[in-house]
């Protein structure tokens, strides 16, 4: 089945939407970047958008390609380091989401984003964890998104990069994390929730992907929910913003084919 | 401490400074987190075949990819090693996971952990508290340090916090927009962790893309991030952080980042990227002059000015 339009597509539109209007959003690299500029011009103008590197409450005229790039900084609100995005709006509690990506998830959520293989004599040596133990640990949610296969839905991370639920119920409390963890993963299949167990699951597939397939892709036995459906598919203005003005070089979306 | 220098004048070349400031094994602090990278000042490194150098900074890209590749560095302490948008760093997984050039060695943190242990040496502290890493196995492997954090139960509350140790650096390289003949430092723009991470340092060398008259700076003094005094030396570059950008002066250079991308995804491309764009150019100047007049105004900023304000009283 050809799609009108591309699964990365549907993520950034999907990331998009878990912004609310008058929210304070932590933005990172990648699709995220795409989906703020979707929210900010249409269902979130009042959404505060943070980067790292230090710009508070940015309105960029194009998409930014990195979390310090100089489009954010005319006509933001503020300007500062990683104290005041981190230390000050983040750590003190002020910021209600923010977006994470996984080289590994697990099915509390926690994200390997470090190494693949055993750590001193990796596989594969990751990036590390940059902002996103600190968005992990801090946010009051995260949103976390990858391009899901089974060797990235694991049942044992290789490396705990930024926690999730840790291993379940009260366990951010007792290591001592002040609030937060994973509200949604966004993948390339599907959308999961958590449920009380603080468990991952399946809420909804997108469109051509089956369960079967998900299910495939996923190493644990994958709960889903009572309620699945399929995901909702983007909008034609969300389409249009993504390819004429947010991408249009294709740089976070690719080629499309 | 007597910071009244014997030389005449702060302003030198930047072989000058290299020579002079970074040794082997200097403790290095390196500047910009996805801007304002120092590179004039970082190529003069790699052209001088520094060794042992110990690279701090929270957010590596290309500046710590070719100091690994170049075998300059071979520990470093920091958070994150990748080329942002464009991919996994090369020379850096190259190292870490074959050993070439060499074995390299990281002490890794998160990037506010980074900034807090540049924010504690910089107060003269040994510490400093955060609610990150918590639980997680970035305090579970250390590598350099006998011990890199420390679970603390505030003697107050009784909650848990997380102390991770002061990060102090030898010498601190930063490009920042301008400065004056004393290096009264200011910067614009996002301001990543260099505030910190200069601060953290026993000497600072700032590249900048102009030395202004001394009035310009102290008509609007709350741009300065660093006091002329804790500057050592101040090196002209224009576009010295080229490919990234510098806000107010020019943008980055995409397609040049994209080159690096896909010329160091082997070991031969990256020599070759070594020998193109360092050893075989003998200079920044020269290194300009490569990319050409019309690339560089290309990339160059367009105008978008703030009103003036008035510092008056």
């Amino acid at each position: 089945m050809t799609l009108p339009y591309t699964l990365a597509e549907l993520m950034a539109v999907h990331a998009g939407r878990q912004i609310k209007d008058g929210e304070v959003a932590f933005i990172g690299t990648g699709l995220p970047m795409l989906g703020a500029m979707l929210a900010k011009r249409l269902h979130a103008p009042h959404a505060v958008m943070i980067y790292e590197s230090g710009v508070i409450d940015a309105r960029p005229k194009r998409t930014p390609i990195s979390i310090g790039d100089a489009c954010l900084v005319p006509d933001s609100a503020m300007l500062g380091g990683l104290v005041e995005a981190i230390g000050f709006l983040l750590q003190a509690g002020h910021v209600d989401l923010g977006f994470i990506g996984a080289a590994q998830i697990d099915i509390h959520g926690n994200i390997n984003t470090s190494v693949i293989g055993e750590y001193h004599h990796p596989q594969v040596r990751l990036p590390g964890s940059g902002g996103a133990n600190d968005i992990g640990s801090l946010a009051q949610r995260i949103v976390i998104m990858l391009a899901q296969d089974k060797r990235k839905f694991v049942e044992k991370l290789d490396y705990l990069t930024t926690p999730g639920y840790l291993w379940g119920k009260g366990a951010r409390q007792e290591v001592g994390l002040p609030r937060g963890g994973p509200a949604k993963v966004i993948t390339n299949l599907g959308i999961y929730g958590f449920d009380e167990n603080l468990e991952m699951y399946l809420e909804s597939y997108h469109p051509g992907i089956t369960i079967e397939k998900i299910k495939e892709n996923v190493s644990w036995d994958i709960k889903i929910s009572p309620q699945v459906q399929e995901t909702e598919p983007p909008t034609p203005e969300e389409l249009r913003l993504l390819r004429e003005e947010f991408d249009p070089q294709g740089i976070f979306l690719g080629g499309r084919e | 401490m007597n910071r009244i220098r014997k030389v005449s004048s702060k302003i030198i070349s930047e072989q000058e400074a290299v020579e002079t400031f970074v040794k082997d094994g200097t403790r290095l602090r390196s500047g910009g987190i996805a801007v304002r990278k120092p590179f004039a000042l970082l190529n003069e490194v790699v052209r001088q075949r520094k060794k042992d150098i110990t690279l701090l900074l929270s957010g590596f890209t290309e500046d710590g990819d070719i100091l690994v590749g170049a075998g300059v560095v071979n520990k470093l302490e920091g958070s994150y090693f990748g080329l942002e948008a464009l991919g996994l760093a090369h020379n850096y997984r190259r190292a870490y996971e074959q050993g070439i050039p060499q074995k390299i060695l990281i002490e890794e943190y998160s990037n506010f952990g980074m900034t807090m242990r540049f924010m504690a040496a910089a107060m003269g502290l040994p510490f400093m508290p955060t609610k990150t890493h918590l639980g997680s196995d970035l305090v579970k492997y250390n590598v350099l340090r006998e011990k890199k954090a420390h679970v603390l139960e505030d003697p107050f509350t009784g909650e848990k916090v997380m102390l991770l140790p002061a990060c102090h650096a030898d010498v601190a390289l930063v490009h920042a927009q301008r400065c004056d003949a004393d290096g009264n430092l200011q910067v614009w723009g996002q301001i990543g962790d260099d505030e910190w991470g200069c601060r953290a340092a026993k000497v600072v060398v700032a590249e900048v893309e102009e030395v202004v008259d001394e009035s310009i700076i102290r008509r609007d003094p709350n741009r300065t991030i660093l006091p002329g005094f804790m500057v050592d030396a101040i090196v002209i570059a224009p576009f010295g952080s080229h490919p990234y950008q510098c806000q107010g002066y020019y943008d980055l250079d995409l397609e040049f980042r994209k080159m690096y991308a896909s010329m160091t995804k082997t070991r031969e491309g990256f020599l070759q990227y070594l020998e193109d764009w360092i050893y075989g150019v003998d200079s920044h100047q020269e290194y300009l002059k490569k990319l050409g007049s019309e690339r560089l105004e290309r990339l160059k900023a367009k105008p978008y000015f703030s009103e003036p304000v008035n510092y008056g009283y």
